[in-house]
């Protein structure tokens, strides 16, 4: 079963992306902040990461650089609500795999999933 | 300064009446004295030879008696003519000066007094000598102690043959002058006649003086006093600002000639004034001109930051939405799969998401458009700028009854500019023309490559179906504050900073029009790698 890792301080984005997955058999867990992002991950391993680029404690781009060391297989996708901003351009050259802008619809993060999934 | 003028004014008219015064009277004083004097003599001739002649008339009167040596009968004579007026007294005494006849008989046989002007009349010192003067004067005159004067005159009775051959026998021969007749005869008529005369001249000059010095006062207050007193009196009035005064001195005299002058000098001045200040009211108008230009620009930076502002919190807003409106998409999308899909709660669904995508798109336009109020300089696709700006508009009012027809190449059509300046640019050129059409019409927007003088550009169309412009607003199109919108709703700066932009990144705008069809202008900037 693929395991997906959802960080974001919304909630709303964490439920809606468990919501989404798990219906179609993903499974999902959700941190809300980097730290307890990466807790999480020192755990266990996840075949795929939603991450989140504004958190208040522990910065997107930080939690992607220390999983593209310390767990390189695991696949990583970027959701920002800020479009095509030239901070989520980076994260492109920092190793995210995709780039997802909000707001998504299940179909669109189902695709974005496979994508990545089959890269 | 008035008080100095008016002092020197004074003494002109002053000096002038007062030395042609002394003049006057000087010469009336010397005409009146020798007046006096012509006449004083010749009164004083006519009586001498009425005196003469009353002397011949008692000599010829006596001349037989004489011959006849009748003594009573000439002393007789002599008392009657005493008697007439003006005889004072007569006598007759011989050579030595012993009196033989005389109206005063106490005197006969007496001899005169050598002194007397009877013997210094002819003789000069009789007393040493007996000789005679050249000139004999034979009167004189001497006042009386009545007052009145007194003319005496002495006449010789001068030997002749019928003295010397008489019976008497008492003249000789060799003898000249036998004696003398001597008349006093009183002039009291005469001098009330000359005092009377003197007092008429005296009048006479007196009132020459003074009709001379009247009519040399009116003539002096004409010709000099009033037109210098209208002069000074038109300097202070100039000198107090009154430019429309002038001085009205019609003589062509000195005077007159200075007033004319002055009065162009007034004018001068006056017309010197009057460019002055129409000068100043030129200056005044253009820095009101200026100042007007000055707040309007003001009042569009005010309005571009506000926008701007504006533009940032939109951002903010926009995304933090996003959040909700992701949990709105998937809820949705999770609650659609749970009705059969043609089921009157799935279209309903459908709707819910449809309109939350719609959302999605607008935010994303609009962050899309605040991001682009970045200053870079950088390589620019007009396509998508264009399509953003297109989007922003499209769902305002003023393009709710606007048929868009878009032919926006697919082709990436890259220039070098600032985003948000090129989305400026074609937001103004949008909103003019729906202005132009009064919101009702179709626009056409194309983009494509176009070659000029061998140079490629990226054209950008926006015809509009509007009212065009006039031929006279043509010239004006691009000039900074020309607007033909009502006033307070364009600040004709649209096209003015449009044309800046275009011309700041080397392009160019080309404006075709109709007057009741349309317009279309052309924007192209510089194409960046054609050949890509």
């Amino acid at each position: 079963m693929t395991k997906v890792l959802t960080i974001d301080d919304e909630l709303i984005i964490r439920m809606s992306c468990e919501r989404a997955l798990s219906s179609v058999g993903y499974e999902v867990k959700t941190a809300s902040g980097g730290k307890e992002g990466i807790g999480i991950l020192e755990k266990e391993r996840f075949n795929l990461v939603l991450l989140d680029l504004k958190m208040p404690d522990v910065d997107g781009i930080e939690v992607l650089k220390l999983i593209r060391v310390k767990w390189p297989d695991t696949k990583v996708i970027i959701i920002t609500g800020y479009g095509t901003d030239q901070t989520a351009e980076e994260t492109i050259k920092h190793g995210a795999h995709y780039l997802l802008e909000k707001p998504f619809t299940p179909d669109k993060l189902l695709s974005a999933i496979n994508e990545t999934l089959r890269l | 300064m008035t008080k100095n003028l008016f002092h020197i004014k004074e003494s002109i008219t002053t000096k002038l009446i007062i030395a042609i015064g002394v003049l006057i009277i000087s010469g009336s004083m010397i005409f009146w004295y020798a007046i006096l004097e012509k006449q004083e003599k010749y009164l004083t001739s006519i009586a001498i030879k009425n005196g003469v002649s009353f002397i011949e008339y008692i000599k010829k009167g006596n001349r037989n008696n004489m011959l006849h040596f009748l003594r009573d009968e000439i002393q007789q004579t002599l008392q009657d003519i005493s008697i007439a007026e003006g005889v004072e007294g007569v006598r007759i005494f011989d050579h030595t000066g012993k009196i033989f006849y005389s109206t005063f008989e106490e005197e006969i046989a007496k001899h005169i007094d050598t002194t007397s002007i009877a013997c210094r009349g002819c003789h000069t010192d009789i007393e040493e000598s007996s000789a005679l003067l050249t000139e004999s004067k034979k009167w004189n005159i001497y006042r009386k102690k009545e007052g009145f004067t007194v003319l005496k005159l002495i006449e010789p009775i001068f030997n002749e043959p019928a003295c010397y051959t008489s019976e008497c026998h008492v003249h000789i021969k060799g003898q000249d002058i036998l004696g003398f007749v001597e008349a006093d005869l009183s002039l009291a008529l005469l001098d009330e006649a000359k005092v009377k005369q003197k007092q008429a001249l005296t009048a006479y000059v007196i009132i020459f003086i003074l009709a001379i010095s009247v009519s040399l006062m009116i003539i002096i207050y004409k010709i000099v006093s009033k037109p210098v007193r209208e002069l000074v009196n038109g300097m202070e009035r100039v000198s107090t600002g009154d430019l429309d005064h002038s001085v009205s001195i019609n003589s062509s005299d000195e005077i007159g000639k200075l007033a004319e002058a002055f009065n162009s000098m007034t004018r001068d001045i006056k017309a010197s004034r009057h460019k002055m200040e129409e000068w100043t009211k030129t200056l005044e108008d253009e820095v009101a001109r200026k100042t007007d230009e000055i707040k309007k620009t003001h009042d569009a930076l005010v309005q571009t930051e506000k926008l701007a502002s504006l533009g940032r919190m939109a951002a903010g807003v926009a995304h933090e939405i996003n959040n909700p409106l992701t949990g709105i998409v998937t809820f949705s999308y999770l609650l659609l799969k749970r009705f059969p899909p043609e089921s009157t709660e799935a279209e309903d669904i459908q709707i819910i998401i449809d309109q939350t995508e719609r959302c999605a798109k607008i935010i994303k336009n609009l962050l899309a458009f605040a991001r682009a109020s970045s200053t870079e300089k950088g390589e620019i696709n007009i396509n998508d700028v264009l399509k953003k700006a297109i989007f922003m508009v499209k769902n305002q009012e003023k393009f709710h009854n606007i048929i868009f027809n878009l032919n926006i190449d697919d082709l990436s059509l890259k220039t070098i500019g600032e985003e948000h300046k090129f989305q400026q640019i074609f937001l103004n050129m949008l909103i003019n023309a729906a202005d132009a059409m009064n919101e009702r019409g179709s626009m056409t927007v194309s983009t494509r490559k176009a070659s000029v003088e061998g140079k490629n550009y990226v054209e950008i169309e926006f015809t509009d179906t509007g009212s065009g412009i006039n031929e006279k607003d043509m010239s004006k199109l691009f000039e900074p504050f020309f607007t033909t919108k009502p006033i307070g709703q364009g600040t004709g700066l649209g096209l003015s900073i449009t044309h800046g932009i275009v011309s700041q990144f080397g392009g160019h705008i080309k404006v075709k029009t109709k007057v009741g069809k349309g317009t279309s202008f052309f924007i192209r900037l510089p194409l960046l790698n054609p050949e890509k």
